[in-house]
């Protein structure tokens, strides 16, 4: 029986720890979508959102989750300043590099993790939480259970956040008279100015949410690992996995990629050995480039259209 | 451009001549420390015990008559900035001896350069077992090596705990890897199994697959090596999983800091871990250098304050028995060293394959009521140990 439960209890770390990767890799497939760039300061983006969740809870005891709800906001209007301030800006010039927002991206990483820095030290953070240790067992509830599972309070509550954070984009995206016009923006750029879509404002908006999902993400994150300033790099690169494995720009390749990101990454661990989760990180990364140039999306349009 | 390079030839030679005054009745010492970086926890802390040993040297007139003026500069846990600093320090400044850094890796390149140049230096914190293994004769260390850290846990193994088996995890650094393997070792000489042995990567986000690998296996002992983060973590998940061991153990490191309580909080609770050093240890002046750190600073130290603070005394005993501050009267110095200080016994000596290693007795604490207490070997102890410790289940 010890093999089943193993795998089972694998299986739930992974599909918990793919549901909070998949919430990063949104937001930075939303951007990737729509600008065509990729944004380099996602993670450090999440360390902000950190942050200010660590903050609200050191100085108001105000608990990570609630700190969605300031969180959110406040990476939003800190993405739309950035979009507009510094990234449009750029947009404008013509340049020997085509792709030199991207660089700047790196640039406002890099700036955001020695402000950090500077102003918090490089200290490790978090929010001991009382809940931080307490988890639901099989066996507390049927008492002779052959397997026991367990689930931790607050990575479940982590995940059903997330989850519920990424159906409500979705039907924002969907039913919304601007998130139509996001997605129109993502398709065809050019058809959409020409049906009279403000680009310009989808643009900054869309930046704006990206950098609010991300800060959302950093609030669920906090009250299960913990916090430094130079924590983005790592952030980044899961997120930017995920968004090649979705298929660049792709919401629901997205959400299956971090799934797939997580699963794989845990069974690697159990399977394998923990040291080699980062290189199975980078050959699923390899083999979406080699195999499935187009990710998760090439395949779930090739359901649709095939026939 | 002449006017410049003029201008910047004589803000050198001002430079030195103010050096030269100023070297007269100081002692000017630059020590490469983590400040920035995932180490800083560790580097602040041993500042800070630098300069309060410092401090209370030169209120007693410092050493023949020179006041000791620290300064720090920031490896940044990196030991390609380590060895610069002190490439630096060594052909530049024309510093005699070179004391500090963190990390076995920093330790590690330091001690290729110091001796490379001919530069006593005394290792203060690094423990891969390889620094004093290398036939280096200009570099001393004062921590015991890794393979003696658990020393004291390994007798408390045999004696109390007599486990039959064993899961080691570990960090894939200088420091985890050499202190899994002496585990290993020292684990099958005492005829138990080592049924798991896994590395992880810093900074992981999730432990949970390997540990449900652990719980599988159903090891006597979980022993770890880690920093604090990764050391929390690891507890916190062990008691969501409800994995029950024998004992948790600890390899020192992350274990054996105050930071690891605030962050593991109750799963933190009958951890035992090897230290090298314990604010109730019976050394001269351990528990006033204690007691000083906590309240200018607010919380006990762990080994590593310790092992800085005393560091400047072994200076200081070093420098007033050199017959003159030159590098090689200071090695020749340093080499016959026979002191007590607040850390411990220090000598270093040449054996079981060490050139200048001190060896001394290590420590095993256990948190018990979220305080770290000394419970091992019983002569030091300030507790009596808890064991056997209670199931996950049984806990409230």
């Amino acid at each position: 029986m010890i093999p089943l439960e193993g795998f089972l209890q694998t299986l739930i770390a992974g599909i918990l720890l793919g549901g909070l990767y998949a919430l990063i890799g949104i937001g930075m497939t939303l951007i990737m979508g729509v600008m065509k760039i990729i944004n380099l300061a996602h993670g450090e983006l999440m360390m902000v959102g950190m942050y200010i969740a660590f903050w609200m809870f050191e100085l108001f005891k105000i608990d990570p989750y609630l700190s969605i709800f300031v969180a959110v906001p406040a990476l939003f209007f800190l993405g739309i300043a950035l979009q507009k301030f510094l990234i449009n800006p750029v947009l404008k010039v013509d340049s020997i590099l085509p792709e030199n927002q991207v660089i700047l991206t790196v640039g406002i990483g890099m700036v955001l993790a020695n402000l950090a820095t500077i102003f918090f030290k490089s200290d490790y953070r978090s929010t001991p939480v009382d809940y931080g240790t307490s988890a639901w067992y099989l066996s507390d509830y049927w008492i002779d259970t052959p397997l026991d599972l367990s689930l931790s309070v607050p990575w479940t509550v982590s995940f059903l956040f997330a989850v519920f954070i990424t159906i409500s984009l979705w039907f924002f995206l969907s039913k919304t008279d601007m998130g139509k016009s996001i997605r129109a923006t993502a398709q065809d750029l050019d058809a959409a100015l020409i049906m009279g879509v403000n680009v310009k404002l989808m643009r900054v908006v869309t930046f704006g949410i990206g950098a609010g999902l991300v800060g959302a993400a950093g609030c669920l994150f906090i009250p299960i690992y913990y916090l430094y300033p130079s924590l983005g790099g790592q952030f980044t690169l899961i997120a930017f996995v995920i968004t090649i494995l979705g298929g660049l720009g792709s919401t629901i390749g997205a959400i299956i990629g971090g799934l797939i990101l997580g699963i794989f990454e845990s069974m690697t661990a159990t399977y394998i050995g923990m040291g080699w989760a980062p290189v199975g990180r980078f050959v699923i990364f390899i083999a979406a480039l080699i195999f499935l140039p187009g990710g998760v999306a090439s395949l779930l349009k090739r359901q649709r259209f095939g026939k | 451009m002449k006017r410049l390079s003029m201008l910047m030839i004589m803000m050198f030679t001002v430079g030195i001549l103010a050096g030269n005054l100023f070297a007269d009745d100081t002692l000017e010492l630059s020590i490469p420390l983590p400040l920035t970086g995932s180490q800083a926890k560790f580097g602040e802390m041993e500042k800070y015990s630098y300069i309060i040993a410092a401090d209370e040297i030169n209120a007693r007139g410092g050493i023949k008559g020179k006041k000791i003026v620290l300064s720090f500069e920031d490896g940044q846990g990196k030991p390609e900035v380590s060895r610069s600093i002190v490439e630096k320090l060594i052909d530049v400044d024309k510093q005699q001896v070179i004391i500090g850094d963190y990390s076995s890796a920093c330790s590690k390149a330091i001690a290729a350069v110091a001796n490379e140049r001919k530069v006593p230096y005394l290792v203060v914190t690094g423990a891969d077992d390889a620094i004093t293994q290398q036939n280096y004769d200009y570099v001393f260390r004062m921590n015991p090596s890794n393979a003696y850290y658990a020393a004291g846990l390994i007798s408390f193994l045999k004696q109390v705990v007599k486990p039959v088996s064993i899961a080691i995890l570990y960090e894939s650094s200088d420091f985890g890897t050499s202190g899994a393997n002496d585990m290993e070792k020292q684990a099958l000489e005492m005829g138990m199994k080592v049924l798991v042995k896994e590395k992880y990567e810093k900074g992981a986000v999730d432990f949970k697959p390997i540990l449900t690998r652990v719980k599988a296996e159903k090891p006597d002992v979980i022993y770890m090596v880690s920093y604090v983060m990764d050391a929390s973590l690891l507890m916190k998940q062990l008691k969501e999983l409800r994995i029950d061991a024998k004992l948790f153990a600890g390899g020192a490191a992350g274990f054996a800091i105050p930071e690891f309580v605030n962050n593991a909080k109750d799963a933190a609770e009958y951890v035992v871990t090897a230290t090298l050093w314990s604010p109730q240890a019976k050394y001269p002046g351990a528990k006033e250098f204690a007691e000083k750190y906590k309240s200018k600073y607010g919380d006990y130290p762990s080994y590593h304050g310790a092992e800085a603070y005393s560091a400047i005394y072994i200076l200081e005993d070093v420098l007033k028995r050199a017959k003159t501050w030159n590098a090689e009267d200071i090695r020749a110095a340093m080499k016959a060293t026979d002191m007590v200080t607040a850390f411990g016994p220090i000598k270093f000596e040449d054996k079981a394959g060490y050139q200048n290693q001190n060896f001394m007795d290590t420590l095993v604490m256990q948190v018990i009521k979220g305080n770290h207490e000394t419970i091992w070997p019983e002569s030091y102890a300030s507790a009596k140990y808890l064991f056997p410790i209670p199931s996950w289940r049984s806990r409230k």
